[in-house]
């Protein structure tokens, strides 16, 4: 609109130039339209950005300083200076990304290459850079930095899948490339979760696949049906969860049954969902203040995924609700982006991060409380882990770069 | 939102349609990004729907889940002392072992052995088993806080402590994740000795019963606090607020005036347990010995007792009457008490039901001596002739006729002998105890001045005394408009108001120490922790009952009880000394059960009272033919404390002692404990060598030269008319009026009530002896 409205403006400067002539008002006016026309910045993305990483960085401060302390011998800045410099690295990369024209994207060889990248980065956890904590062999690392594959993967394949579904164009809609495009994910997918054994992930990339073809294809009726079946396929599990969950054999099921009642696997895997319900319950409106958190020393990997949940406690209702709003800000800036990119695999570029964020922020939060069942999920900019901030900003960068290509007239 | 017109389709390598972010595709992602807000309100909903459902029981979990980080330091009980310092109650120190998995698991990672070490440690110092710590330390890596020993003495923990202490030479760096918990533990280092005095202390630390309870605020202390916070490195630090220790009472309890008394009770107990019938060798029996001139209680006592180191020890309760699940005694189908004792039978069924138990308890850990009220009898003779001379109506000259009855109202109230005292003084009625003669001089006060005095001497009011439980005793006694003739009369002798034994006490000792009337207290003083007096009880004067000239005659009175050949106390009077006093039998509720209440209230020396002495037996173990109605049950006991006690509290001796009674004497200090049946042996032989003790006849000529009445007169009374009745097989003399039997030595007429049915008015008891002021109490059904 503001773009909409200086443009017009200026048309209508010049025509009271040539009425009145004044020349020199006129180039004025000229001079100021062209600034316009050339340098176009989406400055509430920025700002509602640089306030949610700021944000981020208090909070995953006074979530981890209790653990970082018992860590790492008293540091209890441990968690929070390596997240301030994976900030600082992101909010790099994202200037740089931004700057780079995301068009060089679009080839055939950046198209593979991104492709081959995602892939080869989830197999370099079996090389010896690969490296395990917690359980999980999820990071490799690049001298003293740890990256999280996976993260790569998601980039990637957003990328990968734009290239894609704008070469394919119109034939997207076409049953064979429906599926296709929604079979090529899969290997990536299967890597990242047969290799790290990053279930959620997984599933993030293939929601960001099925959200980016949503958009390209006219269609809805499809979208519906694998909707249906995908509900039909978690109410079977659920059902057969259920009814086989005194078998201790079908453990593979015990995340649903933990799902349903988390109290009755209090000691078990139940406990950190508890805890942060206990958390966002104890939260009440405004919350205990920050830093007042009882529960970060309860609930395990509180600055991971369920850093959600300590906001509630110590800002209460009210500050999550606003940083639910945040998001919703940020998902709405990225929406006008897409709609104003000037070609379509900018849009899907930005359709791609965009749903990618959204699902990401969705499933941590439902399953912070427990509406889905504890999959591991982290929240984007503000959960600790270096890699997913770097990379995340990384794809706000791509954004802000399809941003700058708009142009006004 | 920017209208699709302004997309140009510039495309530097030559724009096709098809490359272009359609129409269709806007409105899509404006269904995307509404479904993903849908998402969001949904899940924010969520939110709320926690916070309001389960708010508060999160609130509160996360709360409970919090005690590891706050705990509470137990503040040290303060002591309670006797008088000359020696500790009656005081609480030691004993330490909870606590095992930290996490802290020794993390040790076991950056240095193997940690884990080895420690078990091996805690297993020599607390001979807890090492499997059992493994076992834990593997299932439980993550807890703090796992009690592995309860209540350790510090010797103990000193070892082990030696092991964790770097600068000490067997010092084992391997050895962590071990720490100890502090906690005290009431002790009773004399067990049963003034357990109804001292109460105990639940596990909690509260105070139950006597000065435990009353004194509970001051004993206690503050407890302190240990908890942690986060400091500038998030570092869990712990900080501790020291507890403030509890003060300690001095008590004007004489541990050895105590001792002495139990020790009498206990052997009276034993001597007539399961005589008449199976229990305690009677209902209650109590004493106390007071100081008269401040009120300090010197000893207080009663049987049934337990062990306050174990107060629920079940066996204690054998013996005593059973009560049912509101705390009143059994009763037969006419609702009359039955008092069925506990035995080892009946046992298991009161322990299986708690309430019954806890009622059977609270029986016997109440203080009898301030809980249980009953009508005095003659020991409340000395105060109706106090009052009739304080308040003018008496001279103390008077001289009364009694014909063994007196016609009051409708009714022929009885004395204790049936034929007649003949001419009674005043002075002759306290020494013989003469009913009749008291309702003379009742009737001389009227019921407003009598009622006044009442009050005076405390009768129906609370002492006061600091002991947990006092009875309220209100609505026990009569008001002057409620006081019809009859109640006035059988007032005077002691019954138709109840008392309790400190309300009585405490009114004779003003009566015998010229007439101030002390609040009875037990403690004297409250010193602190570190030993500083922080407060001094001193004596209070209430109030002047009697005028010094009262209170000398009644002592020249009372002393004749004793001393006078006539007197119904001369069995009271211990070897060396003269004392002076009076006894008392009450009929109890209902009239003609059999049952009395028997009593002797004392004070010695005889010229000077300085102490006070009132023993009561409650329904001695002696049948329900009136059997129970002697006071020797109560003069016999107070003979053998005060035989002991008035030596050792430095009495000198004024009296000559006799050969028996220096040997009795002689033995005593011998073997000074555990001697009983030797005792009561002795004291038997003394007793005959005595002479024929009458109690309400005389066998020798009565003139005592300190009354006014003229030889003449008693000797109308020199042999009492049942001298000269038959005998039973059993020496018991036989009135041939009624049958009843009478007793050789004191001539009292066993079943011969000075009341009958109708005049078993007590103010607030109703005719079975239940009280109207105790709702538990109130559902008996008269036929």
């Amino acid at each position: 609109m503001a773009l909409d409205r200086s443009a017009s403006a200026a048309r209508l400067n010049r025509e009271e130039t040539r009425k009145n002539t004044e020349k020199k008002q006129a180039a004025t006016e000229a001079v100021r339209a062209r600034f316009h026309k050339e340098y176009y910045a989406d400055y509430s993305l920025i700002f509602v950005l640089i306030f949610m990483l700021a944000f981020g960085l208090v909070m995953l401060f006074s979530t981890s300083s209790y653990q970082a302390g018992i860590d790492f011998d008293g540091d209890s800045t441990y968690y929070f200076r390596h997240q301030l410099l994976a900030v600082l690295l992101g909010v790099g990369a994202m200037f740089v990304v931004s700057m780079i024209p995301y068009r060089i994207y679009r080839g055939k060889i950046p198209m593979i290459v991104a492709y081959v990248v995602s892939l080869a980065s989830v197999f370099l956890v079996l090389t010896p850079l690969g490296y395990t904590a917690n359980g999980a062999r999820r990071w490799f690392r690049l001298g003293a930095i740890s990256v999280q594959p996976a993260e790569i993967a998601k980039l990637g394949m957003i990328i990968f899948l734009a290239a894609y579904i704008n070469r394919v164009g119109k034939y997207a809609a076409d049953r064979k490339f429906f599926w296709i495009i929604l079979l090529i994910p899969l290997p990536v997918c299967a890597a990242v979760y047969g290799l790290t054994d990053n279930l959620s992930s997984a599933i993030i990339i293939l929601g960001i696949a099925l959200l980016m073809l949503f958009i390209a294809i006219p269609d809805y009726k499809r979208f519906f049906l694998i909707l249906g079946v995908l509900a039909l396929i978690a109410g079977l599990a659920v059902l057969v969860a259920w009814t086989t969950r005194d078998n201790p054999i079908n453990y593979r099921f015990r995340r649903i049954l933990i799902w349903l009642d988390p109290e009755a696997y209090a000691s078990d895997r139940g406990f950190q969902t508890i805890q942060a319900l206990y958390a966002i319950g104890s939260g009440g409106i405004f919350g205990k203040g920050l830093g007042q958190s009882m529960q970060k020393r309860f609930i395990p990997e509180a600055q991971n995924d369920m850093i959600f949940s300590i906001i509630c406690e110590e800002l209460g209702l009210f500050g999550a609700i606003a940083v639910i709003v945040m998001f919703v800000l940020i998902i709405w800036r990225l929406m006008i982006i897409a709609t104003n990119a000037p070609d379509r695999f900018g849009a899907l570029l930005v359709v791609g991060v965009m749903g990618h964020l959204a699902i990401q922020v969705i499933l941590n939060i439902a399953v912070v409380t427990n509406v889905m069942p504890n999959t591991g999920i982290t929240l984007p900019f503000i959960s600790y882990g270096g890699s997913a901030v770097l990379l995340q900003m990384a794809e706000i960068g791509l954004c802000l770069s399809v941003a700058r290509s708009i142009r006004v007239e | 939102m920017m209208p699709g017109r302004n997309q140009t389709p510039r495309n530097q390598e030559g724009a096709k349609k098809s490359k272009q972010f359609t129409y269709f595709m806007k409105r899509k992602l404006v269904v995307l990004f509404l479904m993903v807000v849908l998402c969001f309100i949904g899940l924010g909903a969520r939110l709320i729907a926690i916070a309001r459902e389960n708010g508060e029981e999160y609130k509160r979990q996360v709360l409970s889940q919090q005690e590891y980080d706050s705990t509470t330091i137990p503040a040290r009980r303060g002591e309670i002392r006797d008088r000359n310092g020696t500790v009656l109650a005081a609480s030691e120190r004993v330490y909870n072992v606590i095992l930290d998995s996490k802290r020794v698991l993390q040790g076991e990672e950056k240095t193997p052995g940690v884990i080895d070490a420690t078990v091996a440690a805690l297993t020599k110092c607390f001979g807890v088993d090492a499997n059992e710590i493994r076992r834990y330390l593997r299932d439980n890596p993550t807890s703090q806080y796992y009690k592995i020993a309860k209540k350790v003495p510090y010797d103990r923990i000193a070892p082990f402590e030696q092991l964790t202490d770097a600068s000490g030479d067997s010092y084992d760096e391997n050895v962590m994740g071990v720490w100890f918990e502090n906690e005290y533990i009431r002790k009773y280092p004399n067990h049963s000795l003034a357990c109804d005095v001292i109460g105990f202390t639940t596990s909690d630390s509260r105070g139950q019963y006597g000065l435990e309870e009353y004194y509970n605020q001051v004993l206690s202390g503050t407890p302190g606090r240990e908890y942690g916070y986060l400091d500038d490195n998030s570092n869990l630090e712990r900080t501790t607020i020291a507890p403030q220790d509890g003060n300690s009472i001095v008590t004007t309890i004489d541990g050895n005036v105590q001792t002495i008394i139990e020790k009498y009770l206990r052997e009276f107990n034993e001597e007539y347990q399961n005589k008449a019938r199976i229990g305690n060798g009677a209902q209650n029996i109590g004493c106390i010995i007071m100081e008269v001139d401040n009120g300090n209680i010197l000893g207080m006592a009663s049987y049934p007792d337990f062990d306050l180191n174990d107060p629920r020890d079940t066996q204690r309760l054998i013996g005593m009457a059973r009560v049912d699940e509101k705390g009143k005694l059994l009763t037969n189908e006419y609702g009359r008490k039955t008092w069925e004792a506990i035995t080892e039978e009946t046992l298991p069924e009161i322990e299986a039901d708690n309430e019954l138990l806890y009622q059977n308890y609270n029986a016997l850990w109440k203080n009898f001596c301030i809980v249980d009220t009953y009508e005095p009898g003659s020991v409340a003779k000395p105060f109706t002739v106090a009052t009739g001379l304080e308040s003018g109506s008496i001279t103390g000259n008077e001289v009364y006729q009694c014909n063994g009855f007196l016609h009051v109202g409708d009714h022929d109230i009885k004395c204790h002998n049936t034929y007649g005292d003949g001419a009674v003084s005043v002075t002759r009625g306290i020494i013989i105890s003469c009913n009749v003669a008291m309702m003379h001089i009742g009737q001389s006060i009227g019921s407003n001045v009598f009622t006044q005095f009442q009050k005076n001497f405390g009768f129906g009011l609370k002492t006061n005394i600091d002991l947990a439980g006092e009875a309220r005793t209100v609505g026990l006694t009569y008001t002057a408009d409620q006081m019809r003739p009859t109640d006035l009369a059988t007032n005077t002798f002691g019954q138709g108001f109840n008392v309790d034994m400190i309300e009585m006490i405490a009114g004779f000792s003003s009566l015998i120490n010229g007439g101030n009337m002390y609040e009875p207290h037990v403690v004297s003083k409250i010193i602190n922790s570190s030993g500083a007096t922080v407060e001094h009880i001193e004596p209070r004067v209430l109030r002047q009952t009697v005028s010094e000239t009262t209170s000398a005659r009644l002592i020249e009175m009372c002393n004749q009880v004793v001393s006078d050949p006539e007197g119904t106390g001369k069995t009271a009077r211990p070897a060396g000394y003269m004392i002076g006093g009076k006894t008392g039998t009450a009929e109890t509720l209902p009239r003609r059960n059999g049952e009395y209440v028997v009593s002797f209230m004392g004070y010695a020396p005889a010229d000077d009272p300085q102490i006070a002495i009132y023993v009561v037996v409650d329904r001695p173990n002696a049948g329900l033919m009136g059997q129970q109605a002697d006071a020797k049950y109560a003069t016999r006991v107070v003979r053998k404390i005060l035989t002991e006690v008035l030596p050792y509290l430095n009495f000198p001796m004024t009296e000559e002692l006799s050969e028996k009674e220096q040997e009795e004497l002689n033995e005593l200090r011998a073997a000074s404990v555990t001697t009983q049946q030797g005792i009561t042996a002795e004291e038997e032989n003394a007793e005959a060598e005595n002479g024929e003790s009458t109690e309400e006849g005389t066998t020798e000529g009565g003139d005592t030269g300190t009354t006014e009445v003229s030889p003449a007169e008693f000797a109308e009374n020199a042999r009492p008319v049942w001298k000269d009745f038959e005998r039973d097989e059993e020496g018991y003399y036989i009135n041939p009026t009624n049958g009843n039997r009478i007793d050789p030595d004191s001539g009292f007429e066993y079943g011969n009530d000075a009341l009958d049915e109708t005049q078993g008015q007590v103010a607030g008891v109703d005719a079975n002896g239940n009280s109207i002021f105790e709702p538990l109490d109130n559902e008996v059904n008269w036929p």
